[in-house]
């Protein structure tokens, strides 16, 4: 068992000796990822630092991974195949690695009273890579784009595909209407997207043996935005499996399948998003039987000054989303706000989702709290040109079974350092601010959590 | 006969296409030109270059960041990319060569714009600043190489590279690692920390990478950074900027858009 001061010695050491060569290596002051490579660009052309896109970047994403302002297929640097024109592969492919060199959980482990006396354990776990991400991305011919991203969690095991969409876009003028179909993030284009963040998520550590629709303990809360989180206790997917309530799910889920179309008809100060899903939570919980409808509208501004800012709103209608213990469906809905504000060097983002849940079994009346809000509140601030600072706060206040359901604060600080424009170090903690929760809960286990890691995009 | 003259069109024609932009001709500048300009640029410049022309758009801090470069500010600041000689505001080619090209690094090639999008927008660029009414730029002459690179050429080129102090912010082998640079001396005209180019790589060269655009540059500095123009030193010296243009090319190879 490492203590506290020996964890500080290895992970110092294990980062001076695999860190510290890419400090020596030749800098260049470009980015290489597939589009910066394709169109010879810095990262910071579109992002303000990766993976949170700028004003240009979102444009870029919305126009279907052609210019902003254009609709040529991205013609530049293609050959043409008949009607279709064709990067070279190596401008079509990118890869992001994001890993934990050295891990750091101090917790006190307390399950529920009877099942565990309570120890407590500080413990540290080496995981490298933690993620990674192979994509595909590009245009195929005029005003027609494509992203497949294949994705491998190194603890949960296994690869998938988490996003594989086709887009049409400038249907009937230029910005009038874009088209999605696939497998895609809904929220891609609101105000903070569920799957660009600063702080990584970090999944929940869950108690193993939890048997089909039975309570199942969570030893520690995961990390991740409150407000994209499920937020109730207590809900199962269609096998019986516990939902964790910190996993992304509804309009803020990493990737469903469906359609949607977005566009700024009326100019750059507005932009709409209308959407139809299989349903949220598809793969692990929905039971289909009615497709979920959401819509979205942002309001822009962006003219001078280094300044921009916007603000969405949401609204998720979700059929028969989870299950409760009485292996009844549920209809799982969830409205929201969204904003972000960027002037120079800061960059500041929140986002508030309110859930809820029509409708509880009759059996669960008094015993299920049918309603649950998250709130994050985040900021990115450059301190030099290579070192950004980041804080973010989350409050749960959960939902679900009362007697299950624990509500949890959190606050999270990192420290990243862009070695060059694609590859950064990073040190991060957070820190649980609501111990006052009484014990033996998943949100209160969890004292702080200290990272050091690299996050590299090629 | 036929086989020559069906040759001959047809090598007018790959050459046409292959320099199009250089002789594209820029259409009457009136009021429905920068309107059509004005959508075009609030679409796809204005987002780093600003809605009124400042250089100061939403997602342009975070090109150069604390450091050079930034957007370009239309309406005070001097053009780095030019034809013309030092303190004049650029040609109409030569905006338009920086639109279709890009530069290197931190502006897209916007080949994707039709010609007359490109046109329209440069129209309303030069919107912003009066100078572009009031000044009628007169390009330098840039000639072709009058003779191909050479061992004897690049040697002197090398001599000269040093007579003129190119190293000074270049560094000895051309990757920008000059004692200037270095000693973080150099700064742009906003007085934000800049580096010098890195010779030795084709792709960072943002002002082109053939012999003619090379000279071009030696020969109008770019204003508004620290690299002067050498019109002056060079004047009537048609052999020695030839050979210096040899070695500087000679310090780099060809690498395309590939960067790894």
């Amino acid at each position: 068992m490492f203590t506290r001061f020996s964890t500080a010695v290895v992970a110092g050491g294990i980062l001076t000796a695999g860190i510290l060569p890419l400090f020596i290596l030749p800098d260049q002051a470009h980015a290489i990822p597939a589009f910066a490579r394709k169109y010879n660009v810095n990262c910071t052309t579109c992002h303000t630092a990766p993976p949170i896109l700028n004003q240009y970047g979102q444009r870029f994403l919305e126009n279907g991974y052609q210019l902003p302002g254009t609709e040529d297929g991205g013609i530049i640097g293609k050959r043409k195949l008949g009607d279709l024109t064709l990067d070279e592969v190596t401008n079509y492919v990118g890869f992001r690695l994001v890993g934990n060199v050295v891990r750091n959980w101090g917790f006190k482990k307390e399950n529920p009273s009877g099942l565990d006396a309570g120890v407590v354990e500080n413990k540290t776990e080496f995981a490298f890579p933690e993620n990674f991400v192979l994509f595909a991305g590009g245009t195929v011919t005029k005003n027609v784009g494509f992203m497949v991203e294949l994705g491998h969690d190194v603890e949960a095991g296994g690869a998938a595909v988490e996003r594989g969409f086709v887009t049409f876009n400038n249907i009937g003028r230029h910005d009038l209407l874009h088209l999605r179909v696939g497998k895609f993030d809904p929220n891609t284009f609101s105000s903070y997207a569920t799957v660009r963040q600063q702080l990584g998520d970090v999944g929940e550590s869950q108690t193993g043996g939890c048997l089909p629709f039975l309570p199942c303990t969570f030893n520690r809360a995961g990390l991740a935005p409150s407000a994209f989180a499920t937020k109730f206790y207590g809900l199962y997917d269609r096998a019986g499996n516990y939902l964790s309530p910190f996993g992304a799910s509804l309009y803020n889920s990493g990737a469903e399948t469906g359609v949607d179309i977005h566009g700024r008809p009326f100019g750059d100060w507005f932009l709409y998003q209308i959407g139809i899903l299989n349903g949220a939570n598809e793969a692990m919980g929905d039971s289909n039987k009615g497709k979920d409808v959401y819509g979205m509208i942002r309001f822009d501004y962006a003219r001078s000054q280094n300044f921009s800012a916007n603000i969405s709103g949401f609204i998720y209608h979700g059929n028969s989303n989870a299950k409760v213990q009485t292996q009844e469906d549920v209809n799982w809905h969830r409205w929201g706000v969204s904003a972000r504000a960027t002037y120079k060097m800061v960059d500041v983002y929140a986002a508030y989702a309110v859930d809820k849940i029509n409708k509880t079994p009759t059996a669960l009346s008094g015993l299920f709290d049918s309603t649950a809000t998250g709130l994050t509140v985040g900021a990115d601030a450059y301190v030099t040109d290579r070192a950004l600072v980041s804080v973010r706060y989350d409050n749960l206040d959960a939902g679900g079974m009362l007697d299950q359901r624990k509500s949890s604060s959190f606050v999270g600080i990192q420290a990243k350092y862009f070695l060059r424009t694609n590859v950064a170090v990073f040190v991060r903690d957070d820190f649980n601010i609501r111990k006052s929760e009484g014990g033996e809960s998943a949100a209160r286990n969890l004292r702080n959590a200290f990272f050091a890691g690299v996050d590299i995009v090629f | 006969m036929r086989k020559h003259i069906i040759t001959l069109v047809a090598m007018l024609i790959v050459c046409a296409s292959e320099t199009s932009f250089v002789f594209a001709v820029k259409p009457e500048d009136n009021r429905v030109t920068r309107g059509k300009g004005k959508v075009v640029y609030e679409r796809a410049c204005a987002m780093c270059h600003g809605g009124d022309g400042k250089g100061d758009g939403a997602a342009g801090w975070f090109i150069g960041r604390y450091s050079s470069p930034h957007p370009r500010d239309f309406t005070t600041e001097s053009f780095k990319f030019r034809s013309t000689a030092s303190g004049e505001m650029p040609t109409d080619q030569d905006l338009f060569r920086t639109v279709t090209q890009g530069i290197p690094g931190y502006m897209p090639s916007f080949n994707g714009l039709s010609e007359e999008e490109r046109w329209a927008v440069i129209a309303y660029v030069q919107s912003f600043n009066s100078m572009f009414k009031e000044e009628k730029p007169t390009p330098l002459s840039i000639p072709d190489p009058p003779f191909p690179s050479s061992e004897a050429s690049i040697e002197n080129g090398r001599k000269l590279y040093v007579k003129y102090s190119c190293d000074h912010c270049h560094g000895d082998n051309g990757y920008g690692d000059g004692p200037e640079s270095l000693k973080g001396n150099l700064k742009d005209s906003r007085g934000r920390s800049i580096s010098a180019g890195n010779l030795s790589d084709r792709a960072s060269m943002k002002n082109g990478t053939a012999p003619r655009d090379i000279y071009r540059s030696l020969m109008t500095g770019l204003d508004g950074t620290p690299m002067p123009s050498f019109g002056d030193s060079l004047q009537g010296k048609e052999k020695e900027a030839w050979d210096l243009v040899h070695y500087i090319l000679s310090l780099s190879s060809e690498r395309g858009l590939l960067r790894w």
